[in-house]
């Protein structure tokens, strides 16, 4: 069963997501990468109790996907983020557990305002719940699933080729 | 519906005028002529198993529930209360014995007959006459079309050949049946509706549009990207509306188009033979799904399929969901998986297709242009069906897609 985090570590997660959400904001793509782990999943579920194996996903990738997409954001001909939208994410009310081998999950709300240059010029807000595992690796940590909660995951959503 | 808009002139043998993307009026045009007065596709019966299983879909400006009831018939309702107009049911798929309105507590069948006006005694009209509008509605191997009012055109007419690019998907399954249990992905355009029937059958932007996919992910798509003169793809117009790229002619091995081979997919290729013997069997295994818009909002996006929503002048949903082959349950997840990877907003391929028309919107609505759609004309074939072919790069499936358009919009057919 999950447990209560020390104080002092959960100051270390906490760093740990702004400097994912920061790389994610600023699109520096294999910096990014950098920080999984080679079982990890990123993944953007419709609704947050859906099984991914058995209905579709908004976003649903393997550590191999994962690397297939920063690869095409690399590119530079990832037309749908070319250029980089802006983006600058919130991040908060944070929850932190401790999980069975030495992993920690760490949840929390974020508010992503995202201007999209590319075509339309909108800007648009999304939001949701973030739900990292991670575990310690070096001085940091590796990410073995973040998992992104849509407040409006069921409804049609506009392209998401940023990293969310 | 009497039109101020000159069709023949917007509409020409090989260019189409931009305000056909951006006028308002066109738009409640259509929405009255495409959606309203012809037929239009509503969902798959394999979606509504069980009686009481319902999907809710939004057709042109109605909201509309496909529901299976007790007698086992798929019917398609109007959403909306026949008392005051609320809407009846706001989720968007479910089981449910009966349809209830919040707002007075009318209650309606599964097939739409209006059940129970609680204190009935105020109410003396025969509740027969109060059910909800009900759709004529046609099922062609699951697939159902529907149509608002009393059909000008048989469904027979209207589906034409497209009763083979739904034979084709269907015929890859052992059981001859597709299944669409596995949810849907919706994705907003900013961009007018058109641009997705359009562009799913385009084969000259892949090279472009998807440059990045390209460099980076090995797929069955290798094979047509390359110099014209080695690309083996072909673009149909079927007539009706009806078009299509076909890849059959570029695949190199049997089953390329589902990224397996006869090897890693034996269990499937066993169940082909058993139901269609060896020969037919690896003719389909190796031609593979179709990949083409039956007018005016459905894709057969080889193994996935989509539907169109025009929301708005200046928007659009694309759904999507794979299709799942009855029979073959283990081919499943990997069918989502391609599915998540190609189609939705978070998708290698769909998401530049997103921005390209979107880009295209704004620029249009900026003055009054042409767009040229003349490529290929003086090359295309006619084969002896009247089926239109040509190179993969043509806009033979645009002009098909464009040419039927205008017919509906002049009200011939």
């Amino acid at each position: 069963m999950s447990q209560q985090v020390a104080f002092e570590v959960t100051r270390e997660l906490e760093a740990f997501v702004i400097q994912e959400a920061k790389l994610a904001d600023t699109g520096k793509y294999t910096d990014w990468h950098s920080l999984w782990a080679e079982d990890g999943i990123y993944w953007v579920p419709l609704r947050e109790d859906d099984d991914p194996t058995v209905k579709v996903s908004h976003l649903f990738d393997n550590y191999s996907r994962l690397s297939t997409r920063v690869k095409q954001l690399s590119t530079g001909n990832r037309f749908s983020q070319v250029p980089i939208s802006g983006m600058r994410r919130v991040i908060s009310n944070y929850e932190f557990f401790e999980e069975a081998d030495d992993k920690y999950r760490i949840e929390a709300n974020f508010y992503l305002p995202e201007y999209s240059i590319q075509s339309t010029h909108d800007f648009r807000i999304w939001s949701g719940r973030y739900t990292y595992v991670v575990s310690r690796k070096g001085d940091s940590f590796q990410i073995h699933s973040k998992k992104i909660v849509l407040v409006n995951g069921v409804e049609p959503i506009s392209t998401l080729s940023f990293l969310i | 519906m009497s039109s101020k808009t000159d069709y023949n002139h917007l509409i020409q043998a090989d260019r189409i005028h931009g305000s056909l993307y951006t006028e308002d009026a066109i738009y409640e045009e259509e929405m009255e002529k495409i959606f309203y007065s012809s037929w239009v596709y509503i969902g798959h019966e394999s979606e509504i198993k069980k009686a009481g299983d319902f999907v809710a879909r939004d057709i042109g400006r109605s909201a509309v529930i496909m529901v299976r009831d007790k007698a086992n018939n798929v019917n398609v309702l109007v959403n909306r209360c026949s008392h005051r107009g609320n809407n009846l049911c706001n989720e968007m798929d479910g089981n449910k014995r009966n349809f209830s309105c919040l707002y007075h507590g009318w209650v309606f069948g599964l097939d739409g007959e209006l059940l129970d006006v609680p204190y009935p005694d105020g109410f003396t009209k025969d509740k027969k006459d109060h059910g909800l509008q009900k759709l004529v509605s046609e099922s062609y191997r699951g697939f159902v079309f529907a149509h608002f009012n009393e059909p000008k055109v048989s469904f027979d007419d209207y589906l034409g050949n497209g009763k083979k690019l739904i034979d084709r998907a269907c015929n890859l399954s052992p059981e001859g049946e597709v299944d669409l249990s596995g949810g849907w992905v919706r994705q907003k355009f900013d961009s007018n509706w058109k641009m997705l029937p359009e562009n799913d059958t385009d084969g000259y932007h892949v090279n472009y549009v998807h440059k990045s996919f390209v460099q980076v992910i090995p797929s069955q798509y290798n094979e047509f990207v390359g110099e014209e003169s080695t690309n083996k793809g072909i673009v149909r117009d079927w007539g009706g509306g009806h078009t299509e790229i076909e890849f059959a002619g570029g695949y190199v091995n049997t089953l390329d188009w589902l990224g397996s081979n006869v090897e890693k997919s034996k269990s499937y290729v066993e169940k082909m033979h058993k139901a269609y013997g060896k020969e037919e069997a690896d003719k389909r295994l190796f031609d593979g799904p179709p990949h083409s818009c039956i007018f005016p909002n459905l894709f057969l996006a080889e193994m996935n399929i989509v539907i169109f929503e025009p929301t708005s002048t200046t928007s659009c949903v694309q759904w999507s969901t794979p299709m799942f082959l009855k029979g073959v349950p283990e081919l499943n997840f990997k069918l989502i998986r391609q599915s998540t990877g190609a189609l939705g907003p978070a998708a290698f391929l769909l998401a530049d297709d997103a921005t390209i028309a979107e880009r295209a919107q704004k620029s249009l609505s900026a003055g009054t242009p042409w767009c040229d759609l003349s490529r290929g004309i003086d090359r295309e074939t006619v084969r002896e069906d009247g089926v239109k072919e040509s190179r993969m790069s043509d806009e033979t499936s645009n002009r098909g897609f464009w040419h039927h358009y205008r017919s509906v919009m002049l009200g011939e057919k």
